[in-house]
């Protein structure tokens, strides 16, 4: 395939309030993710890998840390001479009341298509955790004469989440309908359920020419919900997808799909397969493990400092972990520093935040404690103070 | 100012590990190549057009470097440039010495028409800012000033050593002397005004082309000519790491939380091209202590007192102890690592034993294969 043969839409508004505080300042998109990454790197090396130079992004509310975070999408190989990174501004819902808002939104879409010269596109969000093979649903897509290819993936009837959004298949295997799981059958031969990975690929004319056509119409629907009704209308293929994947959703799916990365198969699976994740490069030290330092099952970025004990965390960058601290089952990230003898289990810390010495802080597996962006913790009342907040 | 990196040199000291690399790209601390502390020393010194000068085995030197981007040296109109010799009309070029390699390249660095050209070698471990150097080659007025590091007496027979007077200008220069009269050694740090060494250049390849080292040619004639020298002395953590015994010295040196190159100093970071690679995973049969670890590392294993690079494994049951693993290196389960340096790419077969001594490292050559992994049940 050449380069310009198939262009990508990221689309970064997705559901964050369920993941408050960590989606103040950002969304779904750059939530800090296994020590190293962002959410938006599975899609954007997904894209990277399937050769895809020119990648559009429309920005959420919240959009400082992407541009921070993509800049020239250099780590991607994005930054060429044709094609490129194409970020669009977010525009709030009530500003659609203006037909002239209307007419722009499909404009940005349509100019971004138009100019992208690609035949397919391929529309994903951040939010569904994967590595999948861009390609190999490009071939799937072009051996049917279906118009529309959308990705699931099957989840245990068990394990699914009621809530979440699933397939209605027929018998040809084609997407008829969207419900949200509990409403759709199991398939009798694995007794799983068709989860939505919320990924499309379609060809680029007839997503120009679905877009005018809503455009004319002067009606506003937005691409993801088009998309859907497209696909209830038209007949749709279903790609499977057979990796790991996890769902970011809410605090307790992204505290799992966490600790998920423990699991050396799974681990392997999303980030040392022959797809490469790539990520903004920082020049950090490497990670120094004092004689006293006690560390098993956990994941580590480099810049750290550690003298005290760690079971089944994961420590972003520039972590220190000060003597007799201990640190279970907990996410620690980028510039967060554990003070003497604190004791931190299911524990979320976001950025910068500092938990004093002997600090104790205990959650549980499915209400890991959260603590903010830049959270100072100095002693046992102000813990508590956090706490019942 | 403009900065030349002479980064030919093949380093025969350091065996099996610059058999195919030159030995500025020998991998150090985990996350470094050994060019990587003089192209950061330039970086943050604001020296942004460098040269570096390659000739022995280029190709990993060429691919670490690249466009200069991960030193933030890829500016328009600066940045770096890997000079290779090239053949011409006149005849082929190979470098013959330091002070050639310049002349080699005197159409290079015209294309900048600097006042002071920064002569640096690529085999150095140290953090020095060479803008405060400049500054004081400036306020001597001096032609040329040269980088010395003040040692013991005793280790003053094995440097060469500029004898001072009291002004710190140079008044002799002695190789390796037997009864050293003073104790400042060269590093290898020069800086020169350009007009003036390009007339020395120029002038001894017309007639005699005499001028082939800095240290042996280049200096003792500025002397002779009474051209104004002068020694700028250095005070910080130096490290040559030319042979096994000092390359494994000065990365057991990097491990000491206390040690005065300060990895951790934010003002002055050493930057590296690095690969982006998964956080590192310590396994629940992993024993890690006293060590430094990197991205991409693997570890089911024991490391004590030892340096992960990039991309390593290790597998269970084995143990690493007071050694050095280059990155991508793969060992096995079961292995013994002690006093040894794992060249890049190596691989260390299930069982296998790699032990040396303080005094006689062990030595795993690039992409050397010992012993073989048996399969996985």
């Amino acid at each position: 395939m050449r380069k310009q043969d198939m262009c990508a839409i990221i689309d970064l508004n997705e559901p964050s309030a369920a993941l408050a505080p960590l989606t103040d300042e950002r969304p779904v998109g750059t939530m800090p993710f296994a020590g190293r990454y962002r959410l938006v790197d599975f899609p954007l090396s997904a894209i990277s890998n399937a050769d895809i130079r020119t990648v559009g992004i429309f920005l959420p509310k919240s959009s400082r840390s992407v541009e921070d975070h993509v800049r020239s999408g250099q780590a991607w190989d994005l930054d060429t001479i044709t094609g490129g990174v194409f970020t669009f501004p977010y525009v709030a819902t009530r500003d659609y009341d203006d037909p002239a808002n209307v007419h722009r939104y499909y404009d940005n879409y349509l100019t971004f298509l138009i100019k992208s010269k690609s035949e397919y596109v391929f529309i994903t969000g951040a939010r569904n955790v994967s590595n999948i093979d861009v390609s190999a649903l490009l071939h799937f897509h072009q051996a049917s004469p279906n118009p529309i290819t959308a990705v699931y993936r099957s989840v245990p009837t068990a394990s699914a989440n009621p809530e979440q959004e699933a397939f209605v298949l027929d018998a040809d295997n084609e997407v008829t309908d969207f419900a949200a799981s509990k409403d759709v059958a199991e398939r009798k031969s694995n007794h799983t359920k068709p989860i939505s990975m919320q990924m499309y690929l379609t060809r680029t004319d007839y997503l120009i020419e679905l877009l005018s056509r809503v455009q004319n119409s002067g009606k506003f629907i937005r691409l993801p919900e088009l998309i859907h009704q497209e696909i209830t209308t038209a007949q749709a293929n279903a790609f499977e997808y057979t990796g790991y994947c996890a769902t970011v959703h809410d605090i307790p799916s992204y505290f799992q799909a966490n600790m998920d990365m423990l699991d050396e198969e799974k681990f392997h699976s999303l980030l040392f397969s022959q797809r490469a994740i790539y990520t903004k490069n920082k020049n950090e030290a490497p990670t120094y493990f004092a004689p006293e330092a006690d560390v098993l099952s956990s994941l580590l970025g480099t810049g750290g400092r550690v003298y005290g004990k760690l079971r089944d965390s994961v420590l972003f960058r520039n972590v220190y972990v000060d003597h007799d601290a201990q640190v279970l089952h907990s996410i620690v990230m980028q510039g967060s520093r554990i003070g003497n003898g604190a004791h931190v289990e299911y524990v979320i810390m976001d950025k910068g935040c500092v938990v004093g010495p002997d600090v104790q802080l205990v959650g549980t597996a499915e209400a890991p404690i959260v603590l903010k962006k830049g959270t100072t913790i100095l002693d046992q009342s102000a813990a508590e103070e956090v706490l019942q907040s | 100012m403009l900065a030349m990196i002479l980064a030919g040199g093949q380093g025969t000291r350091l065996g099996k590990l610059t058999r195919f690399t030159a030995k500025p790209a020998v991998p150090f601390g985990g996350r470094y190549r050994i060019i990587d502390f003089a192209l950061s020393n330039c970086s943050n010194s604001g020296v942004n057009t460098v040269g570096v000068v390659t000739q022995y085995q280029p190709l990993e030197l060429n691919a670490h470097i690249q466009n200069g981007a991960s030193w933030g040296l890829a500016e328009k109109n600066a940045g770096v440039t890997v000079l290779q010799p090239y053949a011409s009309s006149e005849g082929e070029k190979w470098f013959l010495g330091t002070a050639h390699a310049i002349y080699q390249n005197i159409a290079y660095i015209d294309l900048y028409s600097p006042k002071y050209v920064l002569i640096l070698s690529g085999d150095h471990i140290y953090k020095m800012d060479y803008e405060a150097m400049l500054a004081y080659h400036k306020a001597q007025h001096a032609s040329l000033t040269v980088g010395v590091l003040p040692v013991t007496m005793q280790e003053a027979t094995r440097f060469g050593i500029m004898n001072t007077d009291e002004t710190n200008r140079i008044i002799q220069f002695e190789e390796k002397p037997k009864h050293p009269k003073s104790n400042l050694a060269s590093m290898g740090i020069y800086i020169f005004n350009w007009q003036t060494l390009k007339k020395y250049l120029v002038d001894s390849y017309s007639t005699d082309g005499r001028m082939e080292d800095f240290g042996k040619d280049v200096i003792p004639a500025y002397l002779s000519h009474n051209e104004p020298t002068y020694a700028y002395a250095f005070h910080g953590y130096w490290k040559d790491v030319g042979t096994i015994q000092s390359l494994w010295q000065a990365n057991m040196e990097f491990l000491e939380p206390d040690n005065p190159l300060d990895i951790d100093d934010r003002s002055w970071r050493i930057y590296s091209r690095n690969d982006a690679l998964p956080p590192m995973f310590v396994t629940s049969t992993a024993k890690v202590h006293r060590s430094m670890i990197v991205d991409g590392c693997y570890v089911a294993g024991e490391v004590d007192h030892s340096i992960l690079s990039q991309n390593v494994k290790v597998g269970t049951g084995s143990v690493i102890r007071d050694s050095m693993i280059m990155p991508n290196a793969v060992i096995g389960k079961n292995v013994l690592i002690d006093h040894a340096i794992v060249g890049e790419r190596a691989v260390i077969g299930d069982g296998g034993q790699v032990v040396g001594t303080p005094d006689d490292i062990a030595v795993v050559g690039f992409q050397e294969v010992l012993g073989r992994m048996e399969e996985d049940d």
